[in-house]
């Protein structure tokens, strides 16, 4: 009988004390959220109601060209950042995991800070750097290619060199996580393998990468979510273009909702990407999962 | 306890004979999106405003140009927070005409400013007015693209007069050989504008195909009509040509283009009224270094246009929050005087909507303004489509296809035929 009175005890001073949380929660995300579901099945403008479509702005969509340029843009940025910034930020960390004392804070310091800055610093400071007319970085590219390269004009460097930018300014993060992880492998391990011999790429065969592999599927699933979410710097350097280029989901959102007043429209848009990051990222970790669990 | 029923007596009685002098100034809550050489203008303006209208206080705000201000006074007047009075951009009333975020300006209205229709230029008027002929909002200037020179590269050609003006310029084989003429003097860049943006573009773009007649969105919604398809073509062609001749720069940013001019390297610069001020204040410090002349832009095709738009006052409707007659006078008094005044926002590069100024002996001296000011007679603006107007899916095709075109990365045919497709798939 105690027990029992004691647990409902417990659940009591649970609940209130999560309550604050969930009603935050509901006022200011699930209520927004679920409104922004009933109003993609509307023709609603961007504010007030509209009148009950049903599914026409999804057969609009699966019937838009764009919505297929963008999805093939954001899959194209996927593949630009993802893999490439976790392999940096863990090359990155190994790195600075062998410096010691000041010089490894320093380090460390120097690689996280492009991300404390805002982004539109960060595409300031890109755009003004691979200006055209008058950017340092132009002699560089025109050493290399021949010629200066209008890189955000460009339809073939554009989205490369958003994706640049993108990895400079967030690796930071990812390799704290890394350090992070690293500095949870017990020394002990290393040592032991030491006077069995192991070389050292043994030992990062062996023992670094199969006990990093948790905060390697965290980053990958982190990055996979985030960067499905672009928007910032495409908006910031290069407004899509040229010939949509660097078109992609959320841009359309903006420009649906914000220019063109099609809150449905834009909601539906929305969901869709909601609906396709959650899948991704979801079966991105469990396939993360499992191939963690072989080794 | 007496003591304070005695303050509080106090406190009424004086209220209630003090209102007509204390109580009843009214607060105009303004919004605007004048930065730079236009907002210093409207804060002198607005705060001469204030110091001669005890009875009034204007509380101005400037904010950011473009797609946020719009969606800002958009969202914030559903709600009923909205100003009392806004800049708008006729060229964007469509998109205000269309959600019913503008009240419509009566005779009564018009009549408390001390202001008539008859007024204002008919151009600037008819942008104004709803398709139901009803005004919407009151034109305070006309500003439009413009051709600067750069006397020093014309020196010795056929295109400048005795007296330093440029002339002989009567087509586009004129144009294009005074360009070829300013390079072999030595100009760099004979022709700045900004070719990589979106609004540069699109207003030479559509100089062009209206000096050609043609048509952008016809009023049933069809992009590039008939014979315009053609003509837009025919304009991206020009474009191109300049770009491959060596005279417009590549891939140059607004900025830039302003730079390239203001420094003594271009010998032509097709920019708005606005930059005016910039090329004007240089030269009076004597940091420009170069004589230098604005005029209309040439009619280089079949016959004379000129991109426009106008900034204009506009009454949001704030049906949940509607306005007071005695603010709303307050506020149309604000215009009428603002409209009067407008010789001062002239000095901006401005073209005052309101005739009474705009025909003023004051204006009709002051340059160069006057040199260009007969363009309002053939001004063009831009179609009326929720699509069109500053900070609309036009303005992002330019800078989507169009631009990209006239760098070389596509053929103006394949460009036209994207820029089509592009603003029809934009329209529902």
């Amino acid at each position: 009988m105690t027990m029992i009175h004691n647990r409902r005890r417990h659940y009591l001073v649970a609940a209130s004390l999560v309550a604050p949380f969930m009603v935050i929660l509901a006022l200011v995300f699930l209520y927004p959220a679920i409104r922004m579901v009933a109003l993609s099945f509307t023709n609603g403008p961007l504010i007030g109601a509209g009148d009950w479509v049903g599914l026409d702005n999804y057969r609009r969509l699966l019937s838009d060209n764009l919505f297929y340029t963008s999805l093939k843009n954001n899959g194209y940025f996927i593949v630009l950042t993802v893999l490439p910034t976790t392999l940096l930020a863990l090359a990155i960390a190994l790195m600075i995991n062998r410096l010691s004392g000041r010089l490894q804070a320093t380090m460390l310091a120097l690689f996280f800070l492009p991300y404390i800055l805002p982004v539109s610093v960060v595409t300031q400071i890109w755009s003004w750097m691979l200006d055209f007319q008058f950017g340092i970085v132009q002699p560089l590219l025109a050493f290399i290619t021949g010629k200066p390269i209008p890189v955000f004009r460009n339809p073939h460097w554009v989205m490369p060199m958003v994706a640049l930018v993108t990895i400079w300014w967030t690796n930071g993060f990812n390799v704290l996580l890394f350090i992070a992880g690293l500095r949870n492998i017990p020394v002990d391990l290393f040592e032991a393998a030491s006077l069995d011999g192991a070389s050292r790429r043994q030992k990062f065969c062996r023992i670094t990468w199969p006990l990093l592999w948790p905060v390697t599927a965290l980053v990958l699933t982190l990055q996979l979510i985030l960067q499905l979410k672009i928007f910032d710097q495409v908006y910031l350097m290069s407004q899509g273009g040229p010939f949509n280029s660097s078109y992609v989901l959320l841009l359309m959102v903006y420009r649906e909702a914000f220019q063109l007043n099609n809150g449905g429209y834009a909601s539906a848009v929305a969901l869709v990407l909601f609906v396709l990051i959650m899948v991704v990222s979801v079966l991105q970790f469990q396939l993360l999962r499992l191939g963690g669990g072989k080794r | 306890m007496i003591f304070l029923r005695k303050r509080i007596m106090a406190i009424a009685l004086a209220s209630m004979i003090l209102p007509g002098t204390v109580f009843a100034q009214q607060h105009i809550s303004w919004w605007d999106f004048f930065v730079g050489g236009d907002g210093v203008r409207m804060k002198a303006l607005t705060s001469q405003f204030n110091d001669e209208h005890a009875d009034i206080n204007i509380d101005a705000t400037s904010l950011e140009w473009g797609v946020p201000f719009y969606t800002k006074v958009r969202t914030s007047v559903a709600i009923g927070q909205g100003p009392d009075i806004m800049s708008w951009h006729l060229s964007r009333l469509p998109l205000g005409l269309e959600e019913g975020v503008l009240s419509p300006i009566t005779d009564h209205d018009l009549e408390v400013a001390g202001l008539s229709r008859s007024d204002f230029f008919p151009h600037a008027i008819e942008a104004a007015s709803g398709p139901d002929g009803q005004l919407y909002a009151v034109p305070f200037d006309i500003h439009a693209l413009v051709l600067y020179y750069n006397k020093r590269y014309l020196q010795g050609t056929d295109y400048l007069d005795a007296s330093g003006r440029l002339t002989g310029i009567d087509s586009l084989e004129d144009f294009e050989s005074a360009m070829a003429a300013a390079a072999r003097n030595g100009s760099r860049v004979p022709l700045s504008y900004g070719t990589s943006e979106d609004a540069p573009v699109f207003r030479i773009f559509f100089t062009l195909l209206k000096q050609m007649g043609g048509i952008l969105i016809s009023p049933d919604g069809e992009i590039l009509p008939g014979d315009s398809t053609a003509k837009a073509t025919r304009a991206i062609e020009i474009m191109t040509h300049w770009f491959d001749e060596g005279w417009q720069p590549e891939q140059t940013s607004y900025e830039a283009s302003v730079a390239l001019f203001t420094s003594g390297e271009a010998a032509f610069m097709l920019n708005g009224v606005w930059e005016v001020p910039t090329v004007k204040d240089l030269a009076a410090s004597g940091k420009l270094g170069f004589d230098w002349g604005v005029v209309q832009v040439p009619m280089l095709l079949d016959q004379p246009a000129s991109w426009a738009d106008s900034h204009a006052f506009a009454i949001p409707a704030n049906a949940r929050n509607p306005m007071s007659p005695q603010k709303r006078e307050a506020v149309m008094t604000a215009i009428g005087w603002m409209e009067r005044h407008s010789l001062e926002w002239a000095g901006a590069g401005h073209i005052p909507a309101y005739k009474p100024v705009a025909e003023s002996s004051e204006f009709q001296q002051m340059e160069p303004n006057a040199t260009y000011s007969a363009l309002v007679d053939t001004a063009m603006y831009d179609p009326r489509s929720p699509i069109a107007g500053v900070a609309s899916p036009v303005y992002d095709a330019a800078v989507n296809i169009l631009a990209p075109a006239i760098n070389g990365y596509l053929s103006p045919e394949q460009a036209i035929a994207q820029f089509k497709s592009e603003l029809q798939s934009r329209q529902r």
